[in-house]
């Protein structure tokens, strides 16, 4: 279809060079037919007349740029002709501009897509590229916004997560289970609809939601709601309201006894027996099941020291390094430049999990690959204390696909620290040019950006084995501790 | 201290500045409490320092005689070194000099010895005992001290009767000998300065002198130096209207050294179109001088590519962030007058990360930059800590390392003990003192540096080009001599110390 129009358009472009206004109104009107006529054919496409003449002038560009001026220049074409001669007075003048010479509705529209265009381009600059596709969701900074139906513990809940106040992937699923007790308790069926159909869709859902807008959900998280979408949908439809609502209580309580409660005291019992005297057992960040096993392994009188790595800009390692000192633990604490000395000197590598994914590979705090692989080189053995409800069954090559971006904000150093010395001496600070900007100013500098990613994939050739509820596996058990225990598959 | 700036931290411009008004006692003094007390931090500042205060020495020193001017720069060496021995820059620059004098020196006493031929002792090259490849003989680093150390005591007194009695002595001794007198091939140090000799005549010389001169171990872009080895010991002889040049000759020398350091940075920028295309993505580690000016020469020539940062927490970071907000001028040279503009300022994407974050990213990295603190003889590298971490996960993801340092971090310094060579800095910048019962209780670590071995790197760039690191030990050869490693006790010391200078 734009092939024809595309030979008169092209004549059209010789005669182009006069400028008689008649003319261009001629072609003005031819060109808006066309456009009605493509408009039929093919609402939304690109090629077409008007747009023709403009892939004409502007086959070097790329066509996303056609793209948007000709949705602005059909959008604007429906306000009729009147516009049509301002717009073509428009376009005598910005003749050279654009290229687009013979399309006046897009260079009326230019000015206004510049606008748009040019923001996007300003804040997409602040996401890192290769993370595109983890931004989609901004954290939530306030309740605004929030469906009326969000119970206020699940809201409070949702603040204390983004806030890093309960952080973990076990914390925040034990978390997240409790105040589900409550959102159930408050539930009341309406008539003709039944709790197990009902309470789902309309009462769990959008606390759910509310959840993940703070801060996505954890592996473990996804697994403990499917489990409870699962009981729900299982409930008996003649059951009274009250006891189904019980008996969903019951359940959740059963649940975090069984498979989080329990289950880490035997991951305790199981991986302390490997802290064997003299053991120096090199940990990352603040798992809580780590902290059980070597707290447990201390019970026990193992006599062993503890180096405690830790990393920016959550310092989890410092909270973990705390209270083993509270319990009389003799610890090493190192940032995370000091791992390259830490691996010198462990004889053993106990590691907590976000999750652990179907090809064997660990997803956990971002720091750990890199001193799993420090480990690995060194011969020491590391190894996983992952509880079953955060085995998954995705898989990942990379760190970059499954990921979480958590705000750059964080990264920021607090503001009154350093005064540079150097600052006073300079008699410049007035000169614009040579401004002495902050890390605080960097959403006005172009071009630099900052992130900040929570997670990392450490490959499974570093990992000796995994400690789960299920015993001591290598990790290439995982898919099938996945299958029995969260899909309920033998 | 009789600094005149008040109420500034002491540090290298206020030591530069001092020098020009205390009298050399003092201002070595003052160098050594500045190393001891580690105001005077990383290599290039160090260095500045060291050959100030050396050129400060060589014009106080009252002596014509080469051997008493070596004596006291290595008395002085010896003192600097001993300040701080993990600032390995102090060390080279006080051998670079010694260089310099010696070969000057050498230079002086045979001035018309461009092609004449040598009295020398034997005999054509011994296969096996060439005198011609001294560096090849050994597995080790021909400067390593165990090497050097072996022929050091039959270096010094051989010397003489050697050159008496042109060098009778069985080949044994004559080539291990020669390996000392064998003077590397009078390269790069001079290369950009005025040049030596005869540059053409290296390949001519195989065919007039097969003893004495190695072309073998001519550097690729070499001139030969003229003058010989089997020479009179130094200073014994020799006209003394000669001894008037030594001193105003090591001075012009020490000042092309100064000049060199320099022009370091724009030395190695050079090479940057070579290695840095469209469309990459760098990793770059601390807020180093040398590796901005390298990426802003890149981004000057118009190719576009992606910076991930890391910053360097808990030693550098807030120089890293100062460094790509405001660009670079913070860091050694704190009253340098530019302040080179950010990369973020060229169209360069810049992003900041933590140090954690390098494994996750090492997959879509296409090369990695580093700048080391010191480069070890055998090719390996001490540099911030992380970057150990670094270069694992790059071999790890076969991403190629560059390492970019000028020659005056290449020390001829063997590494035996790596760990040795580990600085441990401030605990507090961890956690700060203030958390009483932590620190009581808990025990910090920060450590400052990071061996690298010299496996995990793939290319170095110095101000003379790139190169393997297999490559280095040469560099080495040519810039040091064997005598110099070993800075302490004077000549003839039992030289049995096995510890490197």
């Amino acid at each position: 279809m734009s092939e024809p129009t595309k030979a008169p358009e092209a004549a059209q472009l010789a005669e182009e060079a006069k400028l008689s206004p008649a003319e261009l109104k001629k072609r003005a009107k031819a060109e808006k037919q066309a456009r009605r006529a493509a408009q039929k054919g093919e609402p939304g496409a690109t090629g077409v007349p008007v747009p023709a003449t403009n892939g004409t002038h502007e086959a070097p560009k790329p066509p996303k740029q056609s793209g948007p001026q000709e949705q602005k220049a059909q959008g604007s074409q429906q306000k009729g002709p009147p516009q049509q001669k301002q717009k073509q007075g428009v376009q005598e003048g910005k003749h050279e501009r654009t290229g687009s010479i013979q399309q006046p509705l897009p260079t009326r529209g230019m000015p206004a897509l510049a606008g748009p265009v040019k923001e996007v381009q300003r804040k997409d600059k602040k996401q890192v590229e290769l993370f595109s596709h983890l931004y989609t969701q901004s954290r939530r900074q306030d309740i605004a916004g929030a469906s009326k139906n969000v119970h206020p513990s699940v809201v409070a809940l949702g603040f204390q997560m983004s806030s890093y106040e309960i952080c973990g992937s076990s914390a925040r699923c034990v978390a997240m289970l409790v105040a589900f007790k409550e959102v159930v308790q408050t539930y009341v069926t309406p008539s003709e609809v039944s709790l197990a159909r009902d309470l789902t869709s309309r009462h769990l859902s959008p606390q759910i939601d509310f959840l993940r807008s703070c801060r996505p959900i954890s592996e473990s998280m996804g697994n403990a709601i499917r489990w409870l979408k699962k009981t729900i949908v299982e409930i008996d439809p003649r059951t009274p309201e009250q006891e189904a609502k019980d008996y969903l209580c019951d359940e959740i309580d059963r649940f975090v006894r069984e498979r989080i409660t329990v289950t880490d005291q035997a991951i305790a019992a199981s991986a302390s027996a490997l802290i064997k005297d003299g053991s120096v057992v090199l940990t990352y960040a603040k798992s809580s099941i780590v902290e059980k096993t070597i707290l447990q392994a201390h019970a026990n009188g193992t006599r062993f020291r503890v180096m405690a790595v830790d990393s920016r800009p959550l310092f989890e390692g410092k909270s973990l390094a705390t209270s083993l000192m509270h319990a009389g633990l003799q610890v090493e604490y190192l940032p995370f430049s000091g791992i390259a000395y830490a691996v010198k000197e462990a004889t053993l590598v106990l590691l907590g999990a976000h999750s652990m994914l179907s090809n064997g590979r660990l997803q956990s705090r971002v720091g750990t690959a890199a001193l799993a692989m420090q480990a690995h080189k060194a011969d020491i053995p590391v190894i996983v204390c992952c509880e079953s409800v955060k085995f998954s069954g995705k898989v990942a090559l990379d760190s970059i696909v499954l990921n979480e971006v958590a705000p750059s904000e964080e990264l920021l150093l607090p503001k009154a620290t350093v005064s540079h010395a150097p600052a006073l001496d300079r008699k410049d600070d007035d000169d614009e040019d040579r401004q002495v900007r902050s890390l605080h100013d960097w959403r006005d500098i172009p071009g630099l950006q900052i992130l900040n990613l929570m997670y990392d994939v450490t490959p499974a050739e570093y990992i000796r084995m995994v400690i789960c509820e299920y015993g001591n596996v290598p990790p290439s058990s995982v898919p099938v501790v996945h299958r029995l225990a969260n899909e309920g598959i033998m | 201290m009789p600094s005149s700036t008040v109420g500034q931290t002491p540090s290298l411009s206020t030591y530069l500045k001092s020098l020009k008004h205390n009298d050399i006692e003092t201002s070595i003094e003052l160098f050594i409490s500045l190393l001891k007390r580690r105001q005077i931090r990383n290599s290039r500042s160090c260095a500045i320092a060291t050959i100030s205060l050396l050129l400060r020495v060589v014009g106080e020193v009252r002596t014509r005689d080469a051997q008493q001017l070596i004596e006291r720069i290595r008395a002085v060496g010896r003192r600097l070194v001993a300040a701080q021995p993990r600032e390995m820059a102090v060390g080279n620059i006080v051998r670079r000099v010694l260089e310099n004098i010696r070969e000057v020196a050498e230079r002086d006493q045979d001035p018309a010895e461009s092609d004449g031929s040598i009295t020398t002792p034997s005999t054509p090259p011994v296969p096996g005992e060439t005198k011609q490849r001294p560096a090849l003989r050994t597995k080790f680093s021909e400067f390593s001290p165990l090497h050097g150390a072996a022929t050091l005591p039959q270096d010094m007194n051989a010397r003489a009767p050697l050159s008496a009695s042109s060098g009778d002595s069985s080949p044994a001794i004559a080539g291990m000998a020669e390996t000392a007198l064998q003077r590397p091939p009078l390269m790069s140090s001079n290369t950009s300065f005025a040049p030596q000799g005869p540059a053409g005549s290296s390949l001519f010389s195989i065919l007039q002198h097969p003893q004495g001169r190695s072309p073998f171990a001519t550097p690729p872009a070499g001139a030969q130096s003229p003058a010989l080895r089997a020479l009179p010991a130094k200073g014994d002889e020799g006209p003394t209207s000669e001894k008037l040049d030594i001193k105003a000759e090591v001075i012009t020398a020490i000042q092309d050294l100064q000049r060199e350091l320099e022009e370091v940075d724009d030395e190695i920028s050079e090479f940057a179109q070579d290695h840095i295309h469209n469309n990459e993505i760098i990793l770059t580690h601390t807020s180093s001088q040398t590796v901005q000016s390298f990426l802003m020469k890149a981004a000057s020539k118009k190719r576009k590519f992606t910076v991930f940062h890391t910053e360097a927490y808990p030693n550098n970071h807030l120089e890293t962030h100062d460094t790509i907000v405001n660009g670079s001028g913070g860091g050694s040279a704190e009253d340098a007058d530019e302040r080179w503009k950010p990369l973020t300022s060229m169209g360069i994407t810049v992003i900041l990360i933590p140090d954690s974050a390098v494994f996750a990213l090492m997959s879509r990295i296409n090369k990695v930059i580093l700048a080391p603190h010191t480069v070890l003889a055998n090719g390996s590298l001490i540099a911030a800590a992380g970057s150990s971490t670094i270069a694992q996960a790059a071999k790890t993801h076969r991403v190629p390392v560059v390492v970019l340092s000028g020659v005056f971090k290449l020390s001829p310094v063997y590494p035996f003990d790596t760990d040795e060579l580990i600085e441990y800095g401030d605990p507090g910048k961890v956690v700060p003192f203030q958390e009483g019962e932590f620190m009581d209780k808990v025990d910090v670590v920060n450590p400052v540096y990071d061996f690298v071995d010299a496996e995990l790197i793939d290319l170095y760039i110095t101000n003379l080009g790139g190169h393997a690191p297999s490559y280095l030990y040469r560099i080495v050869a040519d810039h040091y001599r064997v005598e110099d490693i070993d800075l302490s006790g004077g000549k003839g010391e039992a030289g049995g110390a096995v510890k490197a200078g």
